[in-house]
């Protein structure tokens, strides 16, 4: 993963058990392999933060976003790893999330939107091979008035595989006015591969708009002799496929110099699968 | 350029060619017709190397190699291009990287350099006008959400992006109004050269007033059973198949 050591060269390390973040930091931070990490980000402030997972270990990570705070957080998984992050918004506060697995990881992500106005916006990829078994695992909690959420976890399972999404929208009593989305998408390479998407919602209040979706499906054939038909190889229609697929996800991500990087190491996984 | 022989194909253990004879050569334009079922579009995927369908007897060499033997990415590397009856969505993938994807492919097989990005974007603004197709779509992701006429707008545009020595063209007037079937028709008229040749597959004549047929063959049954030249597609739409067939009914 060279090109991933290379970018995160350029990056400052998160070196302590707790990190505030007083002003807006306009160059993104990295955390390798964090057992434990406490970020607070001040009211105002602004964060990139980006946690890259190189060794199979448990690691918890907790964010407090105080009013206006934003912070675009992206968690990538290189090995097999426990996850557990904790996000806790105050008003006018908004994160932007960027989770990609490409290996049998555990994530599980509780959103707590605790203020008016707070958004969360979450993009997940699970790409799992052979016999790997990647879990993501998300719950947003509408616990007060006008806030927004839309996550989107795309998941690719080949060979004996298993990929698993539970997403859980929560919208508390009173908790008006609430906009959530949570859409799973994903894509089975293989017959013994095996994806288990469970989204759901909990809804106490009257006024809200939620919408929630799940599909499993293949890769398209057609689309794949299409593509052949013009010229590309069998490999290069596949790695443009799983590219539209994934890139949408892989897009999000805030930092803009992970992008490249990031497509490079899903379609590397994707030779193999 | 195109010598087919004998040629037989089938699908799950059903014959759906039965010996086709089929020769094209450089500067012509051929018109397949025939009844629904006859097997045009099997023998346009045949030819494309859709590997749905098993090739159980006979010959097809193009530009004197076997055709056959070549996966579907070297035939279309080769120069033949199939425009498909219903082009394909993909999610996700813009035109203009598809297309510079499978334009320098093609290049690459015939040992010259890739396009530079300028000469890409400059090819992609020629080309789009030749069908009067959005330059907007090009950013778009291939085919999705565009309407039934810009899917086949798009099919010319690439055959014009890729410019292919044989161009089969699998029932590219279907499903298009007036207008998009003049465009079309008028852009594929204006890639023709006395260097390439074309090959549409359709249903009616109206096409062949825009795209002057030299032959016209009738396909029926898995076997082409009549040919002649562009005032065969005028008697057809006059009098219909029943003169022809009755003879080939089982």
């Amino acid at each position: 993963m060279s090109a991933f050591s290379e970018i995160i060269r350029t990056f400052r390390s998160v070196g302590s058990e707790t990190f505030r973040v007083a002003n807006a930091e306009a160059q993104p931070f990295v955390s390798v392999d964090p057992r434990k990490l406490r970020v607070e980000v001040a009211a105002g402030a602004s964060l990139r933060l980006l946690v890259v997972h190189e060794k199979p270990v448990a690691s918890a990570l907790s964010f407090l976003l105080e009013r206006g705070a934003r912070l675009e957080f992206t968690q990538i998984f290189l090995s097999e790893a426990f996850s557990e992050v904790r996000m806790a918004q105050a008003a006018e506060s908004s994160c932007c999330s960027t989770v990609v697995q490409l290996a049998s990881a555990n994530a599980s992500y509780r959103i707590d939107l605790d203020g008016a106005y707070a958004g969360s916006s979450l993009g997940g990829l699970f790409l799992a091979a052979e016999e790997e078994h990647c879990v993501m695992e998300l719950r947003t909690g509408h616990n007060v008035p006008d806030c927004t959420s839309d996550s989107l976890v795309k998941g690719i399972a080949g060979g004996r595989a298993v990929g698993e999404f539970r997403g859980l929208v929560y919208v508390a009593p009173d908790a008006q006015r609430t906009d959530a989305r949570q859409q799973s998408r994903n894509i089975l390479l293989s017959e013994t591969a095996r994806i288990v998407t469970k989204p759901q919602l909990e809804i106490y209040a009257d006024d809200v708009k939620c919408s929630h979706g799940a599909t499993v499906g293949q890769m398209d054939a057609e689309a794949v002799l299409y593509m052949r038909q013009r010229g590309l190889s069998l490999a290069q229609a596949r790695r443009l496929q799983i590219e539209g697929f994934a890139g949408d996800v892989v897009r999000r991500c805030g930092i803009e110099e992970l992008g490249e990087a990031l497509m490079t190491a899903v379609a590397r996984k994707m030779e193999n699968m | 350029m195109l010598s087919v022989k004998n040629l037989h194909a089938s699908v799950d253990g059903k014959e759906i060619l039965r010996g086709i004879d089929l020769e094209v050569k450089a500067g012509e334009v051929h018109a397949i017709m025939g009844p629904n079922g006859s097997g045009k579009s099997t023998l346009a995927s045949v030819l494309a190397g859709n590997e749905k369908f098993t090739v159980t007897e006979g010959s097809a060499t193009f530009e004197g190699h076997d055709l056959l033997s070549m996966p579907i990415e070297d035939r279309a590397r080769s120069g033949l291009f199939l425009g498909f009856q219903y082009p394909v969505e993909i999610p996700g993938v813009t035109m203009a990287n598809f297309m510079k994807l499978a334009v320098n492919e093609q290049r690459k097989f015939r040992g010259e350099e890739p396009l530079s990005a300028a000469e890409f974007l400059k090819l992609m603004r020629e080309k789009s006008a030749v069908v009067e197709l959005d330059p907007k779509l090009t950013s778009r992701a291939v085919n999705e959400g565009f309407s039934g006429g810009e899917k086949k707008k798009n099919e010319i545009f690439q055959m014009a992006m890729l410019d292919p020595k044989l161009a089969i063209l699998d029932e590219t007037d279907s499903g298009l109004d007036i207008d998009a079937l003049r465009i079309v028709a008028t852009g594929v008229t204006k890639l023709h050269t006395p260097q390439n040749a074309t090959v549409v597959i359709t249903h009616y004549q109206r096409l062949l007033d825009y795209i002057v047929p030299d032959v016209v063959h009738v396909l029926y049954k898995g076997r082409i059973i009549h040919t002649g030249d562009k005032t065969l597609a005028l008697k057809l739409e006059k009098e219909g198949y029943d003169w022809l067939i009755n003879d080939y009914k089982e």
